[in-house]
């Protein structure tokens, strides 16, 4: 009986903590707009957190972070189905499938709540618009910034290694046949893809491993960017692969991270393509403030075979030449 | 006379030899080991990069962590529990550390000794709503998993802690004679371990309590603060664990270990322990991390698609399994 009495207590005590900590105590009257990413803890998703933020205290509305610990499409239904419940006002969402996505989105809209997409879009779910830069698009970049550094290189065939997150992720595979298709028919060529599970450590792992095992590749691509989250010292092989021969091995990746500063200080990077989170944050929840207030979406375009408002965030070609400008 | 003597001194030692050699063969280490083994003759033949100093130095060095986890849980599964908070402790203590110098400008040392204890804390908690409270390890461990996940989240905001000091480097990125220090750590709490199992009164007493716990109750030992004890050192041993990844790769991640629990505890299996209790030792987990980090270097030198990678271990986990259970069938 004491026992019970003791757990209660505990069980009382913490639960009333989480609820003031959690903000329950708020008055549910202010408008409230949440922002989905892929998954917590995922650093790339960190800007978009901070322009939300801005976005929030501009316009005076309640915003909210909220996301599954592990980047799957089921967690993220379960995800968008407790807030219809919750009444939500609007909701932004970086989707981890679009087809997994779309019936759950499909049930937001008929609740009332206004929705939109960023980064990863769920077209035929009938969001109001998408922000982003398209992942698809995202990879082609990435493949002509590859050609152009092989451009008039002596090598008739010049090896690649991609580097991706979890097998079958919709963007990460958006962006890898954006770049496969761009350097289809060239004289680049894949011969290794290792996933990583976006699990930075294992990211490490293989590019390690591998460039240990290979070091005659010439390039890597990398569809996301995991190892550049570390610090350049936890990469060894890699950095003496990239600097034995600056010349003829090339990195280029995905996404700029503060801490890819240390690397294009070290000249392990060539090129990064970064996508604008803090822009697709930010608008995301001015455009929904805009639909709520029957005002109408700014910067969104029309795009052939494209439902709805494209938006589009831009982004940005980090290489060693400009990228003292971008960490300033 | 003399000859007939020395004869049977040399048919007793032989005696003693052979009896020796067939406690060692016949255990399940040994026939894992012979597993590893293989594995390394079979990679060495078709993989020339696989057989480098550098390759197979990595290789230790990258499975050294999840080794010392999986001591951590070896003790676990031999008390017959389970412990399912490995990863997440292992992701919030590598946090704690790495903010204890980044955020409380902490040196290295209480840094790191703050981490070890926030494991050890948590492990501690897990035992004692296992022993005081009688939830089911599974249970325990399980919402044990999801707090210390958030607890990370929370802390951290989701940014990983960047700015750790050059001098805990040393302790993932470092080396001593040239060899990784991850391994030298392995090396020393598994040999710590070894002895503390199998040449200790408490070691002896951790596997009559798997192997019977009734019995050993009655037998007068102190079963409750047993197993808190091992929930406890296990949490040491995960922070400890996550303490060195975070050094390895130089920053504090809210995500780390996110899933390593499974990776850890099917090192224990595949080295021999039993789920059920009572079975199991440090050097079998040793060799099952050593296993699962071959496999995956093994499937990095041979670009394998990662898809494989799940796969192959869970074929190795059933095999592991079914030859310990058909070797128990024979005797």
């Amino acid at each position: 009986m004491k026992k019970l009495v003791c757990l209660m207590l505990i069980f009382v005590v913490l639960a009333g903590g989480v609820l003031f900590a959690a903000g329950a105590g708020e008055k549910a009257d202010k408008r409230t707009i949440v922002v989905v990413p892929q998954q917590l803890g995922n650093v790339v998703f960190l800007p978009a957190k901070e322009g939300m933020e801005q976005a929030g205290k501009d316009l005076g509305v309640k915003v909210d972070w909220v996301a599954p610990v592990k980047a799957e499409a089921q967690l993220q239904v379960e995800v968008i189905e407790g807030l219809i419940q919750k009444g939500v006002d609007g909701i932004a969402i970086s989707c981890n499938h679009p087809d997994a996505l779309k019936d759950v989105l499909i049930s937001a809209i008929d609740a009332g709540i206004v929705v939109s997409t960023f980064d990863a879009d769920s077209p035929e779910s009938g969001r109001a618009f998408y922000a982003g830069t398209e992942n698809y698009q995202a990879g082609v970049t990435c493949g002509e910034e590859m050609l152009k550094l092989y451009e008039n290189h002596p090598k008739d065939r010049i090896t690649v290694a991609i580097l991706e997150g979890i097998p079958g992720a919709f963007d990460i595979e958006s962006r890898k046949a954006g770049f496969l298709d761009t350097i289809k028919g060239s004289k680049l060529e894949v011969v290794y893809t290792g996933a990583c599970d976006d699990d930075v450590d294992k990211s490490v792992v293989i590019v390690e491993d591998y460039t240990r095992s290979n070091p005659d590749i010439d390039a890597w691509f990398m569809a996301g960017g995991w190892p550049y989250i570390v610090q350049p010292g936890a990469m060894p092989e890699m950095n003496k692969w990239k600097l034995s021969d600056p010349e003829n091995h090339k990195v280029v990746t995905m996404d700029v991270f503060p801490s890819s500063k240390d690397f294009f200080d070290m000249g392990l990077i060539d090129v990064a393509v970064g996508q604008n989170f803090y822009e697709m944050g930010y608008l995301s929840v001015k455009n929904i403030n805009n639909i709520l207030d029957g005002k109408p979406i700014e910067g969104g375009m029309k795009k052939e075979g494209f439902p709805g408002l494209f938006i589009d965030t831009g982004g940005q070609i980090v290489t060693p030449e400009n990228y003292m400008n971008e960490f300033q | 006379m003399e000859n007939q003597s020395e004869q049977i001194v040399s048919e007793k030692g032989k005696g003693l030899l052979h009896r020796w050699l067939g406690s060692i063969v016949n255990t399940q280490s040994f026939r894992i080991f012979i597993v590893m083994a293989v594995m390394c003759i079979v990679m060495y033949i078709i993989s020339p990069p696989f057989r480098t100093m550098s390759n197979l130095l990595a290789v230790a060095k990258n499975f050294s962590a999840y080794a010392i986890a999986g001591i951590g849980v070896t003790l676990v599964i031999i008390t017959g529990g389970i412990d399912l908070s490995i990863g997440s402790i292992f992701g919030f203590s590598g946090v704690i550390a790495t903010m204890g110098m980044v955020n409380f400008n902490l040196p290295v040392f209480p840094a790191v000794l703050l981490g070890l204890l926030v494991g050890a804390l948590l492990g501690l908690i897990n035992g004692l709503l296992i022993v005081k409270m009688q939830l089911p390890p599974f249970i325990a461990t399980l919402g044990m998993l999801s707090i210390a996940r958030s607890l990370s989240y929370i802390i951290t905001e989701g940014y990983p802690v960047v700015g750790v000091l050059p001098g805990f480097l040393f302790l993932g990125q470092g080396s001593i004679l040239k060899i990784p220090t991850p391994i030298w750590l392995l090396l020393v709490i598994a040999i710590i371990f070894s002895i503390f199992l199998n040449k200790t009164i408490t070691g002896r007493r951790i596997y009559a309590l798997g192997g019977n716990e009734e019995a050993t109750k009655i037998s007068g030992i102190n079963t409750d603060r047993l197993k808190i004890m091992v929930y406890c050192v296990g949490g040491c041993l995960y922070a400890f664990s996550g303490i060195i990844t975070a050094s390895k790769l130089g920053i504090g991640q809210p995500t780390a270990g996110n899933g390593y629990e499974l990776d850890a505890i099917a090192a224990v299996v595949i080295g021999g322990a039993s789920l059920t209790g009572g079975v199991g030792t440090v050097a079998g987990t040793v060799i099952g991390a050593a296993i699962m980090g071959i496999l995956r270097n093994a499937l990095v030198l041979l670009s394998i698609k990662s898809h494989w990678q799940q796969f192959v271990i869970g074929i190795v986990i059933i095999i592991a399994v079914i030859l310990d259970q058909l070797r128990n069938t024979e005797k």
